[in-house]
């Protein structure tokens, strides 16, 4: 025993010899910025972000990059298509731009926040990820994030971050309290996410007050008398309910239940049944399609009979994509509709026509999914800050990210509201069939979109 | 049962060589605690020094760029969460390693603890406003404001409550059925978070929107600028804020790791691992077995408080869906790997075990797609999703091959090597007959 | 144990059964007719529950030990089962009886033969070593197994969901007012009954069933008696996984809709049915898996003063733990010294 001991002490003498050692070597901080394993990409102008939550530093323009633009998106899980898409769609509007905002050049590096177990972002990885953007110098904006929950998180990170705040620029957040206060918001949302005081967060896409706007319109003019809502108590999927429930009442449309519906329960008839029993003539689903929902659907024609039946069947945008219809069958979410913020990647004109078929010809075939141009508008966004500021200066890049205009972009004319939210607001009704295909384009009223916010 | 067919001549002998089995030992344990402390000085002082200096920036990413292995070397903010980690197993280890009381719910700990610092530390109850030595806060921020120190303790504190309450009508079931009761409370408290954003109108956990942001920890501007910037105002604003989140959970792990070395070795350890080995001599040696087994709850979950408390606020949030049954798994892996009772195995398995999970996987990952997978089948496999799987096979194997762990609990292995006629692991006896 | 106590917990249980019969009676009448239709959609969910409780209790019953991998079996069989029926024989809906008949058939036998298999090795790999190892350790060791099962299914399926055409229509059989009962409900409950009835009689009146009760109450005395323990445990794991690989088939058909993950749920509200009915006792296994049933959908479908879906879990786990804690020998159990 006394042998092992000794082996022991002498292993961590050793460990603690090559620490030391180590500590002295790296005796000067400026040598050896580039933490990431994989240096390849240049980098030696500035301090890449670690290897483990981000990919090696990528910069194809001349010389060294003045600093860094990371995105943060989760890349593994059910969104994964989407969302490398998106990484794809940010390179390309870079290497359009030359990889330079305005004299400064621009590195990349997109970083992940979700784990492979949970397949979706992770509270615990989205705060390393906004703890190492705050505490990199020279990371100047981040594009992202994609889930509403991360935002949460890492928003506070960056507007205390050193240096007057890092910009971020989301291109897929949709819960409304992170940038507009309302009745349905805590007291102290959205002004908690600034503790600062100063805001350096805008987002590209129009907030689910929209979304929740634009569905009860459309349950309205469809003659919708009542409708049942269920969610997935899920922040996303909850948010989204309330949203329409609050529109859809202002609109004089009965609200016959607001449940949740469990994803890890095995079916959902009973719950079907209370639903049939309420007299609706509508069922609306917040929450994602990741949440059982390919069940539920099922279930609700299985108990409700057809979705252009009796009772009609409504989702946001957690369910616009194909996974729906491969998993629920197409004959049960034929005729059920879904809505995505936004007008649909086909629709765009002028420079975002241009960018979609460009973009189109680097993928090759696959294709576009509905965020990929969000999240170049958003790149773009962040490259213009920099160069309206032009300077390595994060204060002044979150002020003129708070100025922007944005005018013939790839997603249309619009500007920032103070709160950092876009002025204009369509929302595309899709409707379920071999795929999903455009069924309308609504842009709602202020009023009712307020009156979505729960005003 | 086994007992009913003793003579009282035989059961007064049995105890009286319990007694003295156990006077024995505790002698044996106090000498070997001497040389332990001898020879393990060394090696611990220099471990806690490595660890002390590693996230000076200049030694990892020193570390991290040795060619082949540096990618090995986790980031200061993935040491954090590592040693969060690695404190809850430690806590996990009073419970299931010291006391033998298998625990399948330890995350409802975790949670107890990350939703103190929510309620304490946010701005969550902006009905009032309470700033007591908060680490530079606007003053008028509403919501509770207290400074996180002693938010620890007090999360703490009330974590060892729900332990004593979760405790106190379970705690007298048969091991497995324990374990099946507080495999459904762990299951139980995250459906309630969830859904306590409206007790008759009252927003108790903001449901699933989870409580964001949480302040971080700080000395307040007294402290801070009284001691010219060498204790922090506020974590967050510092460029080295991962340093110091580091130092922090560092200093938080050894007060724990010495809570629980000491624990072992006083009146209350000796009653646990007496509890462990044989419940009825136990009792039989005049040990009140429920008080006794509901210190183990309320200290394992006092710990489980402190780092759950702790990690929310590096975090900055608490969510509903951070509190998964697969957490209680994998502190328990964590538990089973070290040893179970086995202080310095929990905190190496620990180590090992939460650095796989953060980054390792990932790494190990890329090295195998690049060396065989790819080369071989053509295609690249997301080592990381199959976390669990992993897990699963270290438990089964754990159990299989070496029960007492990779650095078995001293007092354990002697059992094991001496052959005392106990019942080896937590001491549960079969009724099955 | 305090003379006080019996006396109360009996108190307080009266008190929740008098409230859950007055709960139930006021949504009886005021809508009578939903109520049974309610009450057919959870007998039929309680069916599927029972079916995988039989394999814990029967598991639960010779060796002591929570198979938690037992869930995980079923899912995966299931799984398999899906492939078997969209990849081999590609059924959609419009395919006809002939087909579907034969598929379910060739299904049902390849996840039977498949989950038995792999249950019985689990039993060899793992459990068989630690038969005189303290319980704990094989409960450890019992959920290492169910990640791996689970992970093994995550390989082979993904995260996605798989999914299936409904094969049992799901129109009415009979109907009496508003009262309806569907053909897929009707086949999960004509297939729930014969199976009990075909393991109680198996394991009161065969050789085989006899030395499973015999190994169950004292194995050293019954390995003198000349019974090959371990032939009779692993047989025991056999039927076990084949009625999990059964029960596979028949949620898949049921609810069209599987994951990886499936079994994990599913194992644990399993698992409650089985303590809830007496584990270890088919009959209770039964009774218990459609009292879950009927309390989640009774939770879920009915209209009067319900917590709702939010508290479903919250309810079913409450349940096994009050049951664990005031009466751990189950509905149907018999007072065992374990509890006290």
């Amino acid at each position: 025993m006394r042998k092992k001991s000794l082996f022991l002490a002498l292993l961590a003498l050793l460990v603690g010899a090559l620490a030391l050692a180590a500590a002295g070597c790296g005796g000067d901080d400026d040598g050896n910025g580039n933490g990431g394993g994989e240096g390849d990409g240049g980098g030696g102008g500035v301090t890449a972000l670690p290897s483990s939550l981000c990919s090696p530093l990528e910069y194809e323009g001349e010389g060294e990059p003045d600093l860094i633009i990371a995105s943060d998106l989760p890349l593994q899980g059910s969104s994964r298509n989407q969302t490398i898409q998106m990484t794809e769609a940010m390179r390309q509007v870079l290497s359009d731009a030359g990889w330079k905002a305005g004299d400064l050049n621009v590195g990349y590096q997109s970083c992940d926040d979700a784990t492979p177990q949970a397949g979706k972002w992770d509270s615990g990885k989205c705060s390393q990820n906004g703890k190492a953007y705050a505490s990199n110098e020279d990371v100047m904006a981040v594009v992202g994030t994609f889930n509403s929950g991360c935002a949460q998180i890492i928003i506070p990170l960056l507007n205390e971050a050193p240096g007057g705040g890092v910009a971020m620029i989301s291109p897929a957040n949709t819960y409304v309290c992170l940038t507009t206060p309302g009745p349905a918001c805590d007291e102290t949302e959205p002004d908690k996410y600034y503790p600062s005081g100063t805001r350096n967060y805008i987002r590209m896409v129009a907030h689910d007050g929209y979304q929740g706007a634009a569905l009860a319109q459309f349950m309205a003019d469809r003659d919708i008398q009542s409708v049942f809502i269920l969610n997935d108590k899920e922040s996303y999927g909850l948010g989204v309910a309330e949203n329409v429930r609050n529109a859809a009442e202002s609109l004089g449309i009965e609200i016959a239940g607001f449940e949740a519906w469990d994803p890890k329960a095995a079916g959902y008839e009973g719950l079907m049944r209370q639903v049939g029993q309420s007299g609706a003539d509508a069922l609306f689903l917040g929450g994602l399609i990741d949440e059982n929902g390919a069940q539920v659907i099922k279930d609700k024609v299985a108990v409700l009979g057809p979705n252009d039946g009796d009772v009609m069947l409504l989702a946001p945008d957690g369910f616009t994509a194909q996974a729906t219809i491969d998993e629920a069958g197409q004959e049960n979410a034929a005729g059920m509709f879904s809505s995505v913020a936004g007008v649909p990647p086909e629709e765009l004109t002028g420079a975002g026509a241009e960018f979609i078929s460009s973009f189109e010809e680097t993928l090759g075939g696959e294709p576009i999914e509905p965020y990929s141009a969000y999240g170049a508008q958003s790149m773009q966004v962040a490259l213009d800050a920099i160069a309206a500021a032009g300077d390595k200066d994060r204060a002044a890049i979150v002020e003129a990210l708070l100025q922007t205009e944005v005018t013939d972009g790839i997603l249309g004319s619009f500007g920032i509201t103070e709160e950092g939210d876009p002025t204009s607001g369509p929302i595309t009704i899709y409707v379920a069939g071999e795929t999903f295909t455009t069924e309308e384009v609504i842009t709602p009223e202020e009023d009712l979109v307020s009156a979505a916010m729960g005003g | 049962m086994m007992t009913e067919q003793q003579t009282p001549q035989q059961r007064k002998d049995e105890e009286q060589r319990l007694q003295e089995v156990i006077a024995q030992r505790t002698q044996r344990s106090a000498g070997l605690w001497r040389r332990e402390t001898a020879v393990a000085l060394i090696p611990l002082v220099l471990v806690i020094g490595y660890a002390i200096i590693y996230p000076f920036e200049a030694v990892y990413t020193t570390l991290r760029e040795i060619p082949g292995i540096g990618d090995f070397f986790p980031t200061p903010g993935s040491a954090v969460i590592i040693i969060v980690f690695t404190m809850m197993a430690i806590g996990l280890n009073v419970v299931v390693g010291y006391a033998g009381l298998l625990d399948l719910g330890y995350v409802a700990f975790y949670a107890a603890g990350a939703y103190m610092a929510g309620w304490l530390a946010s701005q969550h109850f902006e009905q009032v406003t309470f700033h007591f030595w908060s680490p530079g806060i606007n003053p008028e921020l509403p919501g509770i404001h207290i400074n996180l120190w002693i938010v620890l303790l007090l999360a703490g504190i009330f974590t060892a409550v729900v332990g004593i309450v979760i405790g106190l009508p379970t705690l007298r079931l048969r091991g497995d059925y324990l374990a099946i009761v507080t495999l459904g409370f762990g299951e139980i408290v995250p459906q309630f978070v969830r859904n306590g954003d409206n007790f008759k109108g009252f927003d108790l956990t903001s449901g699933s929107f989870g409580i964001t942001p949480i302040d971080p920890p700080g000395f307040g501007d007294g402290l801070g600028d009284g001691s010219g910037g060498l204790l922090p105002v506020n974590f967050q604003r510092s460029f080295d804020a991962e340093q110091l989140y580091y130092w922090a959970a560092l200093g938080l792990l050894l007060f724990t790791v010495f809570c629980c070395w000491r624990l072992r070795d006083s009146r209350l350890g000796r009653a646990w691992i007496a509890i462990r080995e044989d419940e009825t001599a136990a009792a039989a040696m005049g040990i009140p077995l429920m008080r006794t087994k509901t210190w183990s709850y309320a200290i394992g979950a006092f710990f489980g408080g402190i780092a759950g408390a702790y990690y929310a606020s590096f975090k900055s949030g608490a969510f509903p869906s951070d509190f998964y049954f697969n957490i209680s798994i994998f502190l328990l892996c964590m538990v089973i790997l070290g040893g179970m009772g086995s202080i310095w195995g929990v905190i190496i398995a620990g180590t090992i075990l939460g650095w796989l999970n953060i980054e390792g996987l990932g790494v190990i990952g890329n090295y195998l797609n690049d060396w065989f997978f790819e080369p071989v089948t053509g295609s690249r496999i997301e080592v990381p999703k199959y976390q669990f799987g992993i897990y699963g096979i270290i438990i089964v194997t754990m159990m299989l091959f070496r029960p007492t762990g990779l650095i078995p609990e001293r007092r354990r292995k002697l059992e094991m090597e001496e052959g005392v006629h106990d019942e080896p692991a937590m001491g549960e006896r079969a009724v099955n007959r | 144990m305090p003379s006080g106590r019996p006396s109360l917990v009996g108190l307080l249980g009266l008190f929740f059964l008098l409230l859950i019969i007055v709960w139930l009676g006021v949504n009886f009448v005021k809508d009578p007719q939903e109520f049974i239709n309610v009450f057919f959609v959870g007998l039929t969910r309680g069916a599927v529950y029972a079916l995988i409780a039989l394999g814990y209790t029967l598991v639960y019953g010779i060796l002591q030990l929570i198979n938690f991998a037992h869930g995980d079996v079923f899912a995966l069989s299931g799984l398999i089962a899906s492939s078997v029926l969209l990849s081999v024989f590609g059924v959609t809906t419009d395919s006809g009886a002939g087909l579907v008949i034969v598929a379910i058939a060739v299904a049902l036998i390849v996840a039977m033969v498949l989950a038995s298999t792999l249950n019985v090795t689990i039993e060899f790999v793992g459990y068989r070593r630690l038969r005189h190892a303290p319980r704990l350790a094989a409960l450890i060791t019992a959920i290492g197994m169910s990640f791996i099962v689970q992970n093994i299914a995550l390989a082979i399926y993904d995260v996605d969901y798989q999914s299936i055409p409904r094969l049992i229509p799901n129109s009415s059989v009979l109907t009496i007012g508003e009262v309806a009962l569907q053909w897929n409900k009707l086949f999960v409950l004509a297939l729930t009954i014969p199976v009990l009835l075909a393991l109680t009689w198996m394991v009161r009146e065969t050789r085989h069933g006899k030395a499973m009760r015999a190994t169950s109450q004292d194995r050293d005395a019954s390995a003198m008696m000349g019974i090959d323990v371990n032939r009779t445990i692993s047989f025991t794991f056999a039927l076990a996984g084949s009625l999990a690989g059964a029960a596979g088939l028949l949620f898949l058909l049921y609810f069209t809709t599987m994951r990886y993950d499936t079994g994990f749920e599913l194992g644990l509200i399993a698992f409650t049915a089985a303590v809830l009915g007496g584990i270890g006792n088919l009959t209770g296994a039964v009774l218990g898996g459609i009292l879950i049933g009927l309390i989640q959908e009774f939770n879920e479908g009915l209209a009067w003063a319900t917590p709702g879906g939010d508290w479903t879990r919250s309810i079913v786990f409450g349940i096994l733990i009050a049951i664990l804690v005031f009466r751990p020998s189950g509905l149907l159990g018999e007072q065992t010294p374990e509890g006290e």
